[in-house]
């Protein structure tokens, strides 16, 4: 047996929390971990979506799927039932710190994540003006600085959905979706969600 | 007297460790005057100081982050950006890093994901605000996306776990309970130290400087032992979450060369690799029914073809 198979026996066997989330009961309450999180109307990663849940905000867990228990039953804070892909939830609240667009600092409100400023990405004004008085290299290291972030927030949640669908991977970070059937994509399906 | 009043302050400042406040009260209750006087001065300037001690907040985090990570670049020799290859590979590494970042405690950050033209050092580095930098070096020694994963998987529990952010508290305190004679940046810090302890290094340069550079000597001893553990653990944790063997991240660190990077503070790579498997070990033994995974979930991909690039040894580039 590979050290690869004989660790996923023993998850399956031992129930392993894999996310750091202990203990949960029946009809407790577990967070949204990851953004576009899918509440699907059944364990299943191409069927209809029911709700599109961001980080911080809260389900309540009903149980696993019996057949897939990757899949768990929950219902999303509109009171919808539905199925979400276990590591897409936590026990644990997610800190959802950011700088909002007027430069403040403030806790956001989960369902209202994706329309923020979070994603835009710029080096701190301060260090910019350190890096390019400093001297040396260190404006030659801004202005890489700079494109490298520029090429990051190129990478969307849709492209990281493509790639975990072609490597394998579990289905977490979902591009932005809207509730009712899914657009299917061709090809590989996700491993992880079988 | 000078040396005397020293003398008493350092008695003072050593009773601080157990009841500061209640040291400075009773000296203050009994007005002793002069020299007694002098050790409640400074007794109340180090109270004041430890305000800088509390977490800081996430624009004075992005300041220092984006400060530090221009340090960390310069002395990697520059990113690896040159050509679509590189830009390829940086975006690929910025696929599997956010992939990681967005399931971890901080999914709101700014995650940045960049390669090193370092081919020197096996290395990986990060920086608050979500700066994560891995060397060409260790690239080149990465076998699978399970190994990158691991890597990135480590930084980011860093980052998420604040832990270079703790280090710069202890700095910042340290400046601020600095010397008599003191420079213009403890000075600010005392000054800060007055209000709610918050800095704004955007609006300050040469304060942001200071402290970047007083952080990153801190930085380069490498993290705690606990630190080190605890970011291997929540390595592990993130890898499971997106379906990666933690396997790949053990085998990863296996190949590291002890002693590498010059942190003098971690832990021998013998002892990360067996917390690893009693860590993995004390979650099965929990016997929680929340999650369970199927035997066939965890994969560690290949890594695609343009990962390639991190083996050329074209034209030598100006790293300087």
């Amino acid at each position: 047996m590979t050290k690869r198979r004989m660790m996923g026996v023993l998850l399956l066997a031992l129930g392993l929390p894999v996310t750091g989330a202990w203990a949960v009961q029946k009809d407790g309450k577990l967070y949204v971990k990851a953004r576009n999180t899918r509440v699907l109307k059944s364990p299943l990663p191409t069927a209809d979506v029911v709700a599109v849940l961001q980080p911080g905000q809260q389900v309540t867990w009903k149980g696993a799927d019996p057949k897939n228990k990757q899949w768990h039953q929950v219902t999303e804070p509109g009171g919808k039932p539905g199925y979400v892909f276990q590591t897409n939830l936590s026990t644990k609240p997610p800190n959802m710190e950011l700088v909002a667009k007027d430069g403040g600092t403030r806790a956001i409100d989960p369902a209202a994540f994706v329309s923020s400023g979070a994603a835009v990405k710029a080096l701190s004004p301060g260090a910019e003006k350190y890096g390019n008085e400093k001297g040396g290299t260190s404006a030659k290291a801004v202005k890489q600085i700079k494109a490298l972030e520029d090429l990051a927030n190129k990478v969307t949640p849709e492209q990281i959905a493509e790639h975990v669908r072609q490597a394998g991977l579990f289905p977490v970070v979902a591009p932005n979706t809207t509730v009712g059937p899914q657009k299917v994509a061709a090809g590989k399906s996700t491993k992880g969600a079988k | 007297m000078r040396s005397l009043v020293k003398v008493l302050a350092s008695v003072g400042v050593g009773l601080c460790l157990t009841s500061c406040a209640q040291v400075t009260k009773g000296l203050k209750a009994a007005k002793l005057g002069g020299v007694a006087d002098d050790v409640v001065a400074v007794s109340e300037k180090f109270q004041k100081c430890d305000k800088l001690g509390t977490p800081p907040a996430v624009t004075e985090e992005y300041a220092l982050g984006s400060a530090l990570a221009i340090r960390w670049v310069q002395q990697g020799g520059g990113l690896m950006l040159s050509g679509a290859s590189e830009q390829q590979l940086n975006t690929y590494v910025n696929t599997v890093g956010r992939n990681l970042a967005m399931q971890s405690p901080r999914p709101t950050l700014r995650w940045t994901f960049g390669v090193l033209e370092d081919a020197r050092n096996f290395n990986a580095v990060s920086a608050p605000g979500g700066y994560v930098f891995v060397t060409r070096k260790l690239l080149q020694g990465v076998e699978n996306e399970g190994q990158l994963a691991g890597v990135l998987a480590h930084e980011i529990a860093h980052i998420a776990l604040k832990h270079a952010l703790s280090q710069y508290a202890t700095v910042k305190v340290r400046e601020c309970k600095g010397d008599a004679f003191v420079s213009t940046a403890t000075e600010r810090l005392r000054s800060a130290s007055n209000s709610n302890g918050l800095l704004d290094l955007d609006a300050d340069t040469e304060l942001l400087g200071t402290l970047a550079d007083s952080t990153i000597e801190e930085l380069r001893k490498g993290n705690s032992k606990d630190q080190e553990l605890a970011a291997d653990r929540l390595a592990v944790e993130l890898m499971l979450s997106a379906g990666y063997d933690p396997e790949a991240y053990r085998q990863l660190l296996d190949k590291m060369p002890e002693g590498d990077g010059g942190a003098v503070n971690h832990p021998k790579k013998k002892e990360r690799m067996d917390e690893i498997t009693a860590f993995l070990n004390k979650l099965k033994d929990s016997g929680d029914a929340f999650v369970a995974l199927s035997p066939d979930s965890l994969h560690n991909p290949a890594l695609p073809a343009s990962f390639s690039v991190v083996k050329a040894t074209g034209v030598a580039k100006d790293t300087k």
